[in-house]
């Protein structure tokens, strides 16, 4: 069994690994879209294109690498620099914060009562940034908190036009907590989808994964349902935390908010998370099934 | 505010000091409150005016301007438009160190040139109200002075500070557009032209991530929409009587806003762009971009007020005055058009319109590929038009398709033909770039501050060529040497000082370098300057 969690936690993370360079070459996931971008040759013919140029190719409006003969852009300096009197204009260069409280609500669902969270506090260029991310519930019923319940610090680098890598640790909240190594990719897909795909290795030997996906409907331009999917991944059981080994558990919620102002924004959502595998047996000795689901109310703020 | 002028400037009596004329000025800088939205705000006013007073200078007189600065934070001027040299030219870290608080900067410079221009701040205080015209008139007396010339300013004016705007950007780039496509419109597309269609439609836009809507970075969601330092509600009014010829002089004063101009019931003739006299043209409608002037002339033909309708090219909103035989005059005003969508041409060019994806301005011929630079590959590029369009006869989105005649580029031509008729020696191409979700912009894929300058050599003729790989129109302005815009053939065409380059969009124009020293050289979205597409030029 522990062999098998291996290869998958080990394949989660494989999958990681090899979104880097996708990442970098502005393609992932689907290796289909690398050579296209947007699928073009489908979207030109539906044009009904009169007397195909041939020679036209799309060569990929997106991503890509540089053909060899390239112009380089600072050949037309000729060594020349830029001024050096004061006051330049320096505003592509600023470092800027911004604190995303994504989640902040009140839960109350079959399992009682409690406050969830995720935040994400950013600093930093548009190259290289500082991430604090935390996500976590804590519910009522016995002050448990969920075993995802996290605090990271990651170093953000630009490595595509909609994706970022990142490097850091993360520390577990509450009961059996882990310090853990983490390395991932965040981003934009094609056809808007954010994702945040992270591989973990911890102190005590754990290796892990954690996927999320979401997607903004804006109903209106002021009324957005966001749908997401979490998914977490363990090479090992933790007794402590009551997480098995292999996908401990699948979350999938839908939260409507409406943006009083960009920055201000209330909403109600809805969360069903199945606890899987060993996760799940852990709960069932506690005498609580493997299924959960809450409602939630809340508040998304940024600034 | 009203600068109703029927004699030369300079002949013309007081006018409680909106214009100012001669040879010597005191021009002081300060903050003056201002309430334009219901609240009260601290505006960038000069000598106690936002707009700034228009400035009357007559050709071959040397002015001198003496600028104090009364504010705590250093600021700027720049006379845009106008030759100058380069230490005079007002832009801080490029011409000279910007004038601190309580310092006085003495600017003084030959007049060398007729027309109307204009100067703001070089600094975020041009989005605060740092902006006035510049009209110069010619030495000889005009042939056929008009009876009535006014100087019409359109500007966007916000409550919010303009570093706070640039950071709402940053932040989120769609912070302030508030028209993006919905599950709503996606449903009612679907029931008119069926699911399939509905999907299609989306499909090229969505896959790419980018925003069919994304005409303007800020909206109406924040900005209230100016016309010579009046609300729309307020109503400028220029007096005209039935009969009299009356020249307009549209400034393009916003900082993030295009505005599509109208007068409903009367046809416009364009006699000048950029302070250059061109052939005249009628039109019904007009496009003008931030840093662009337009001379528009007509005959005011009975006694019935007329509406001068700018509304922003997003559709957010509008500003608005009117031309009436006497104040107090109102004519109806037209609804906001609906904002459609960009087209594929806006994104990909001389492949869409190849593929028919547009009418009307269908390219028949395959133009050749653009040439990206190494840099455009990078993460701060988000995308790259292969094969640019380079017909000047499109209006732009958004005007495509009008029951009247509206301006394109196409339409302005110089009367006396290339001021420079030597063949350019070389070729600079700039790819305009960007990434829209991040807002980050640049040239060739590199902001201003990862850059290096362009070198042109002293009194070269060289043509730049600009490719528009973004899916913003973007008007490029190069400080110090004029812009001689040419046509898809490489034939000069019209003289300006900033040029509008649509997306997917290729042009070119020439320069004469002769102005000597160091200049900038950027779009003038306030925004995308700041976030790094503008590059210093050295001629040396």
């Amino acid at each position: 069994m522990s062999t098998t969690t291996n290869i998958v936690v080990l394949a989660a993370i494989a999958s990681l690994a090899a979104a880097f360079p996708a990442a970098a070459q502005e393609a992932p996931p689907a290796p289909k879209e690398d050579h296209s971008g947007m699928d073009m040759s489908g979207d030109m013919q539906g044009m009904d294109m009169p007397a195909a140029p041939t020679k036209m190719e799309m060569g990929g409006m997106q991503g890509g690498k540089a053909p060899a003969d390239a112009r380089n852009s600072d050949d037309y300096s000729d060594g020349y620099r830029n001024s050096t009197l004061p006051n330049y204009e320096m505003a592509d260069q600023i470092s800027i914060p911004k604190v995303l409280v994504d989640e902040l609500e009140f839960a109350s669902g079959n399992e009682g009562q409690g406050i969830g969270w995720s935040v994400l506090l950013t600093n930093g260029t548009d190259s290289n940034k500082l991430w604090l991310r935390s996500q976590g519930l804590k519910n009522s019923k016995e002050e448990r908190l969920d075993p995802e319940s996290s605090a990271e610090a990651l170093w953000w680098h630009s490595a595509g036009p909609y994706w970022g890598t990142l490097v850091g640790v993360r520390q577990d909240i509450g009961k059996g907590a882990t310090t853990w190594l983490a390395a991932g990719v965040e981003g934009l897909a094609p056809y808007w989808f954010d994702v945040q795909l992270t591989g973990y290795v911890g102190t005590d030997g754990r290796l892990a994964a954690r996927a999320k996906l979401s997607y903004e409907a804006l109903l209106t331009n002021r009324l957005i349902l966001t749908p997401q999917v979490e998914a977490n991944v363990y090479s090992k059981q933790s007794r402590d935390r009551e997480l098995g080994s292999g996908f401990s558990n699948v979350e999938l919620s839908a939260r409507m908010r409406y943006e009083v102002s960009r920055k201000f924004a209330p909403y109600i959502g809805y969360v069903w998370e199945q606890a899987l595998g060993g996760s799940a047996d852990f709960r069932r000795s506690r005498g609580e099934g493997p299924g959960e689901h809450r409602f939630v109310a809340g508040l998304r703020l940024w600034w | 505010m009203v600068s109703s002028l029927a004699l030369p400037a300079w002949a013309s009596g007081s006018d409680g000091g909106a214009a100012l004329s001669g040879t010597e000025f005191d021009l002081e800088i300060a903050g003056l409150p201002v309430n334009y939205t219901g609240k009260r705000r601290i505006a960038t006013a000069v000598n106690g005016r936002v707009p700034a007073p228009t400035l009357r200078f007559r050709e071959g007189d040397t002015v001198t301007l003496r600028v104090h600065n009364k504010l705590d934070e250093m600021t700027s001027v720049h006379w845009h438009g106008l030759i100058v040299p380069a230490e005079m030219d007002g832009v801080p870290g490029i011409s000279f160190g910007g004038i601190a608080p309580g310092e006085t900067f003495t600017y003084r410079f030959p007049i060398r040139q007729t027309g109307t221009f204009w100067y703001h701040a070089h600094t975020l205080a041009e989005q605060t109200g740092l902006f006035g015209a510049i009209v110069i008139e010619p030495r000889e007396s005009q042939v056929r002075p008009p009876d009535r010339d006014y100087v019409v300013m359109l500007s966007d004016w916000t409550d919010e500070p303009p570093l706070q705007v640039f950071l709402n950007l940053k932040k989120q780039s769609n912070y302030y557009n508030f028209g993006q496509p919905t599950v709503g419109d996606f449903v009612k597309d679907a029931g008119e032209v069926g699911l399939a269609a509905a999907i299609k439609k989306r499909q090229m836009w969505n896959a790419s991530r980018m925003n069919p809507t994304d005409y303007s970075d800020v909206s109406a969601a924040t900005y209230t929409y100016l016309l010579n330092g009046t609300t729309a509600a307020g109503n400028w009014t220029g007096v005209a009587s039935p009969g009299e010829r009356v020249r307009l002089r549209f400034v393009g004063a916003g900082t993030a806003t295009f505005f599509d101009v109208r007068i409903p019931g009367l046809p416009l003739t364009i006699v000048a762009t950029d302070g250059q006299n061109v052939e005249p043209v009628t039109v019904d409608e007009f496009r003008i971009a931030p840093g662009e002037t337009y001379d528009v002339e007509f005959t005011m033909p009975d006694a019935k007020p007329y509406t001068i309708f700018a509304q922003s090219m997003d559709r957010t909103g509008f500003a608005r005055g009117t031309i009436a035989p006497s104040p107090g005059m109102t004519g109806p005003i037209p609804a906001l058009d609906q904002r459609p969508w960009l087209e594929p041409i806006d994104m990909m060019g001389a492949m869409a319109a190849m593929a028919g994806g547009h009418t009307g301005h269908g390219i028949m011929e395959m133009p050749p590929p653009a040439r990206h630079a190494r840099t455009e590959y990078a993460a701060n590029n988000d995308m790259r038009v292969d094969y640019p369009r380079t017909n000047l006869d499109d209006p732009g989105a958004g005007l495509r398709g009008r029951p009247w005649r509206v301006l394109t580029y196409a339409d302005l031509k110089s009367p006396n033909g290339d001021p420079d008729p030597r063949e350019p020696g070389r070729d600079i191409e700039l790819h305009l770039t960007g990434n829209m979700e991040r807002f980050i912009w640049s040239l060739d894929g590199i902001k201003l501050n990862d850059s290096k300058p362009l070198h042109f050599r002293p009194n070269e003729r060289l043509r730049v060529t600009f490719v528009n790989d973004t899916m913003m129109s973007h008007p490029m302005h190069l400080h110090g040497m004029w812009s001689d815009l040419e046509d898809a053939a490489g034939m000069f065409q019209v003289r300006k000082h900033t040029i509008v380059v649509q997306p997917a969009q290729r042009l070119s124009f020439r320069v004469t370098a002769d102005a000597m020293g160091r200049w900038a050289f950027h779009c003038h979205l306030l925004y995308h300057m700041a976030a790094g597409m503008f590059r210093e030029v050295v001629v040396a």
